[in-house]
């Protein structure tokens, strides 16, 4: 007997194993043959006879089952193994596509404004005389006209050269209290190294009544963004002219490069110009027919957000579908 | 505008303020400083005063000279075709370091000693005045021999360029820069003295007479000189090269630094242009009267001399160095001549840009300064008192209270610390009555004309920076616009898209009209077409985004990409050009990423796989045979897309002729419309517990038959049990002959139970007999 235990734990393979397993346990198998010849055992031993081959049945079949396993799980690593890879072979870049800086960036504004509680709203690229440039206090004759170059259609339509020609829209339609943004593309006739015929916008309006808005609250708010847009920068207001806004300023962030020190991006002076903004002028609501109302606005350029957070070097790029620049941003 | 420090300090004392508190006062005041030049001149270089000049023995172009410098006299060989004898000059003396880094040291020049050199001024990093050295004159203070030319003010100088915004015509001269400056520090502003020893000269009545209709909003002043010799003195020349302009001739030099310095429009005439004779008298006759387009013109007789503000006749000018000139300067307020002009647009001189923003309307300011200083220039003889012409003007007077103010800025600022601001400003502000003020705007501040105007240079001076910020407290109001959800399903959309690979672009909505026609699209209407683009490749609104899309593949493929994918959702127009948003989508070349899992050979991208992208973004379509009517696609591979029944776009293979012709792989284009993809709320239906059952039917159906006709009558004919069907399979035999055999899976399920065989079986018996019956397919 105890050559079989030595023979189930020295098997090398599950088909050894069953091999054994019928020299045991088959019909024919040492097992088979001790019960015959417990048969011809004398009845006083017979019950000590039967009670020891018992115990050799029980230990074998549990070690049989033991070896069993051990051998199956062998035997599969073994399998497992011969499939082996080199993971290392399986390095990969990346099938994802990716959304474009600037749209990414717009997103990001306008999550902002919503956030602040102000509507998105849009209008037509294609607009009137009226909308771009009248009411917003550009008479034909104003000379800050030069500072848009306008594209015309032949029947005197424009494509608009700001967004500011939605928040007259909206004014037109609704009463106030406003509190909007206007997201979208925008067209200036200047095509060279840092113009594009097309660039996008946002700008903010916010109306409320008379004596109820301040400059004070504009620059909470234009403070209070560009800090979230650009992490802790320094912000400088700079008083400057828009025909639609009276006092008007120029945003200024300490610049992002160099901290404020002076480097090419911000020709040396440690600033970048970000934002345009205002308190209303008085001829934009006279243009709306608004009465007794005060209000905000401010407006920026999209690409440079992008071009700055990104450190995006050429604006054209941006226009160009170019996957070298856009794969980037996966 | 280009000022320096020396040349404002003419007009205010701003000699305690460095370059850089300069450029942050001008900037807080809204004048925006775009580039700071220090002039920084090295030590060791002095004047010095030429008192020998002898021709180089042995060289013609060279001069041996003696400087005295006060301390000592050297003798230096200078090249300079200008040197003389009896000029003042600049000596780099032995040891200086010239700006290029050159140090002076003892030389022999073709055998003659010389200790040191006489600069020019861009050898010392000057503005260039132009070759040879420089001739110094008392223009620059007196000269002291020996003294470093570091130490004068006029040459170690700050240039400060600022951009000056189209409101701000006031500040379009050296004299409205100091005055906003004066405002800012709270200083006096310098005032340009009359003219000299008026009583002793001739009057100028005796020789010239100005005739002019009524009303015209004309202002003018005249003055007569009669000249002898001017010379432009050398911190004029100076001046001149720092702001970058060159000037013909000396009096235009004369009178474009008077207008620089003042802001008033200053003119020269020649007195020979207007004399007529009358008798023995010989007398100039100058007529202002409107042209035939309402342009207020200064005429001689019958010829125009000028267009006041606007033009000048190239005749009336004065070219000679000697003779009677006539000085004019005039005024128009600025939105009578920018009107004038949006309305008869002709051609327009130097001073055009400034009279449209508003030149100084203080007259004398200007000619007193111009006469001043080609006094002390010239010899010539200056006519006595003026001729003038002034219109009526009333000043614009604005009425504000100190709460309105307040309100406006957010933030209390005391009447005191106002009234101060705005009279430094030059406001003139009546008696007040408890906190209102009465404000009386100066002339030469065009823009200033409401409460708001006022509240933004009280801003301004007071300094932005200094205005506490307050959040505003806002009425509670619903926010979510239309725009709003619009912006979520773009959201949506886009990053469906990015998800299943395409990268976003963004494209110009202009487009390449004989392109788009070539590829048969339809193009707006002529008649509402671009009139001014940019360039012929932009040269209408495109209808489509494949064109775009189209030329970025190529440019991506030529940059060496296997495969492209791009996607943009933007602005198309109809040839009525109305405005719809459209979304595109395009796929060039490898299906697959080259790697080790298809050993560096991956299939090209399919009709299949492709249509499963879009899906994967849009949702469950249906793809109808169609042919388009632009000739981009393959017309055997091309559909029209269905969405909840109702068709939304197109979707194909290009044409392999447009492949080539942009030199592309394989490429499939989809281009949908943007607002028929659904952003609506879910509703759910109810789902079955019971397990589904799969059914394959293999049908005999003739090759051409399209699956739409088959999927049409399985439609009508199924029951609720049968909740999907799709081909799997489509093979052509031989032993098929004219028909094909199509496989098409069915899923089976019930809400109430699990279906059991006969179920089954009877669903799939109908689909049997009603395709039998409408199509007459049988089983394989």
């Amino acid at each position: 007997m105890k050559e079989w235990y030595e023979r189930i734990q020295t098997a090398q393979n599950v088909e050894d194993l069953e091999n054994i397993r019928i020299a045991i346990f088959g019909k024919k198998g040492i097992l088979a043959q001790q019960f015959e010849v417990m048969k011809s055992v004398p009845n006083e031993e017979k019950a000590n006879f039967a009670k020891e081959l018992n115990t050799h049945k029980n230990e074998l079949t549990s070690l049989f089952n033991e070896q069993k396993t051990v051998l199956q799980t062998k035997e599969l690593y073994e399998a497992m193994k011969a499939e082996a890879l080199d993971v290392s072979l399986f390095s990969t870049t990346s099938r994802k596509g990716a959304l474009h800086p600037v749209m990414e960036t717009m997103d990001r504004i306008v999550e902002y404004f919503s956030s602040m509680n102000f509507s998105v709203e849009t209008g037509p690229m294609v607009e009137d005389d009226f909308h771009n440039f009248e009411a917003l206090n550009l008479p034909k004759y104003h000379p800050a006209r030069d500072m848009q170059d306008t594209f015309y259609f032949k029947d005197e339509m424009l494509l608009r050269t700001h967004t500011s020609p939605v928040q007259i829209r909206t004014m037109l339609h609704t009463k106030p209290p406003i509190r909007m943004i206007a997201p979208g593309a925008v067209f200036r006739r200047d095509y060279d190294l840092t113009h594009t015929p097309m660039f996008h916008q946002v700008e903010g309006l916010l109306v409320d009544e008379e004596g109820k808005v301040s400059f004070a609250n504009l620059k909470f708010i234009l403070e209070d963004f560009l800090k979230y847009m650009f992490g802790d920068v320094e912000v400088r207001f700079r008083p400057s002219f828009f025909p639609f806004t009276e006092p008007s300023a120029e945003v200024d962030i300490s610049c992002i490069f160099c901290k404020g020190d002076g480097c090419r991006v911000c020709s040396h002076t440690g600033w970048l110009e970000v934002l345009g903004c205002g308190i209303v002028d008085p001829n934009v609501f006279k243009a709306v027919k608004y009465t007794q109302v005060s209000g905000y606005a401010f407006g920026l350029g999209v690409e440079r957000f992008a071009m700055l957070i990104h450190h995006i070097g050429d604006l054209r790029s941006l226009f160009e579908g170019d996957v070298r620049l856009l794969e980037q941003f996966q | 505008m280009i000022i320096t420090k020396s040349w404002l300090n003419e007009f205010i004392n701003i000699e305690d303020k460095s370059a850089d508190e300069l450029a942050k006062t001008l900037n807080s005041i809204g004048l925006e400083v775009d580039r700071v030049v220090e002039y920084k001149i090295p030590q060791k270089i002095v004047f010095g005063h030429v008192i020998e000049c002898e021709r180089h023995p042995d060289a013609d172009k060279l001069n041996v000279c003696k400087v005295d410098v006060g301390t000592a006299v050297y003798q230096i060989v200078c090249g300079a075709a200008n040197v003389k004898k009896g000029l003042h000059v600049a000596v780099a003396t032995l040891g200086a370091i010239m700006p290029n880094g050159l140090e002076i040291k003892p030389v022999q020049l073709r055998g003659v000693d010389s200790e040191g050199m006489i600069c020019s001024a861009s050898e010392l990093g000057l503005a260039d005045i132009g070759s040879g050295i420089i001739e110094f004159d008392n223009s620059i203070g007196k000269i002291v021999l020996g003294q470093e030319l570091s130490q004068n003010k006029y040459l170690q100088d700050t240039l400060i360029e600022i951009e000056l915004t189209a409101n701000r015509g006031d500040c379009l001269s050296i004299y409205g820069v100091a005055r906003d400056l004066c405002a800012a520090y709270s200083r006096p502003l310098v005032k340009i003295a009359d003219g000299e020893g008026e009583e002793r000269r001739m009057g100028i009545g005796r020789i010239l007479q100005l005739t002019h209709a009524d009303d015209l909003d004309v202002n003018l002043r005249y003055k007569a000189i009669d000249i002898k010799e001017m010379k432009v003195p050398f911190l004029t020349s100076l001046r001149l090269a720092q702001i970058e302009e060159k000037q013909s001739s000396d009096l235009d030099a004369f009178l474009f630094y008077g207008t620089y310095t003042t802001g008033v429009a200053l003119r020269a005439y020649d007195y020979e242009f207007f004399k007529v004779s009358e008798g023995s008298e010989k007398k100039a006759k100058i007529a202002l009267n409107l042209d035939n387009l309402g342009f207020a013109t200064i005429f001689a007789k019958d010829q125009v001399a000028s267009v006041v503000g606007i033009n000048q006749n190239d005749a009336s000018k004065m070219s000679k160095n000697e003779g009677i000139v006539i000085i004019e300067a005039s005024y128009v307020p600025p939105h009578i001549i920018s009107k004038q002009m949006a309305q008869n647009k002709i051609p327009s001189g130097h001073l055009f840009y400034r009279t449209s923003r508003g030149s100084e309307p203080k007259l004398n300011i200007g000619l007193n300064y111009f006469i001043g200083m080609f006094d002390k220039s010239s010899t010539s003889e200056i006519y006595g008192g003026t001729i003038e012409l002034c219109d009526d003007h009333e000043p614009v007077v604005i009425s504000v209270s100190l709460d309105e103010i307040n309100s406006i800025i957010g933030m209390n600022i005391d009447k005191t610390t106002i009234t101060k601001i705005l009279q430094n400003l030059g406001f003139d502000i009546g008696k007040s009555q408890g906190t209102n003020f009465v404000i009386s705007v100066p002339r030469f501040r065009h823009d200033i004309l409401n409460k708001q105007d006022v509240v933004e240079e009280i801003v301004r001076l007071v300094g932005i920076d200094n205005i506490k910020s307050k959040p505003f407290l806002l009425k509670e109001k619903n926010a979510l616009s239309a725009g709003y959800f619009e912006f979520k399903k773009l959201r949506k959309y886009r990053h469906s898209a990015a998800n299943q690979g395409f990268f976003e672009t963004v494209h110009f909505v202009f487009n390449e009209k004989s392109k788009l026609k070539e590829y048969g699209f339809t193009c707006i209407d002529e008649t509402l077409e671009l009139l001014n683009p940019i360039v012929n490749t932009l040269d209408t609104m495109r209808p489509t985004l494949m064109l775009g899309l189209l030329n970025a593949v190529s440019l991506n493929t030529k940059s060496g990409y296997k495969d492209v994918r791009l996607f943009e959702i933007g602005s198309v127009f109809s040839a009525a050009r109305e405005e719809s948003t459209k979304m595109g989508f395009i796929y060039s070349g490898d299906a697959y990423k080259d790697g080790i899992l298809n050993s560096g050979k991956s299939s090209k991208m399919d009709f299949g796989s492709f249509v499963q992208l879009i899906s994967n973004v849009v949702g469950d379509i249906d793809l109808v045979a169609y042919t388009p009517t632009h000739d981009l696609a393959n017309p055997y591979q091309c559909a029209k897309i269905v969405f909840k029944g109702q068709e939304i776009g197109e979707l194909f293979k290009l044409h392999p002729m447009v492949q080539d012709a942009f030199d592309l792989d394989q490429t499939f284009v989809c281009e949908i419309d943007f607002s028929k993809l659904s952003f609506d709320l879910i509703e759910a239906k109810p789902t079955s517990k019971y397990q589904a059952s799969f059914r394959d039917l293999s049908l005999v159906i003739p090759q051409n038959l399209p699956y739409t006709e088959v999927q049409k009558v399985i439609d009508e004919c199924k029951s609720q049990q049968v909740v999907r069907f799709y081909p799997i399979n489509k093979y052509i035999d031989f032993n098929l002959g004219e028909n094909a055999s199509l496989t098409i899976r069915f899923v089976l399920q019930s809400l109430e139970k699990t279906l059991e065989e006969d179920d089954i079986t009877s669903n799939m018996n109908a689909i049997l007999n009603a395709l039998n019956e409408k199509l007459g397919l049988t089983l394989r």
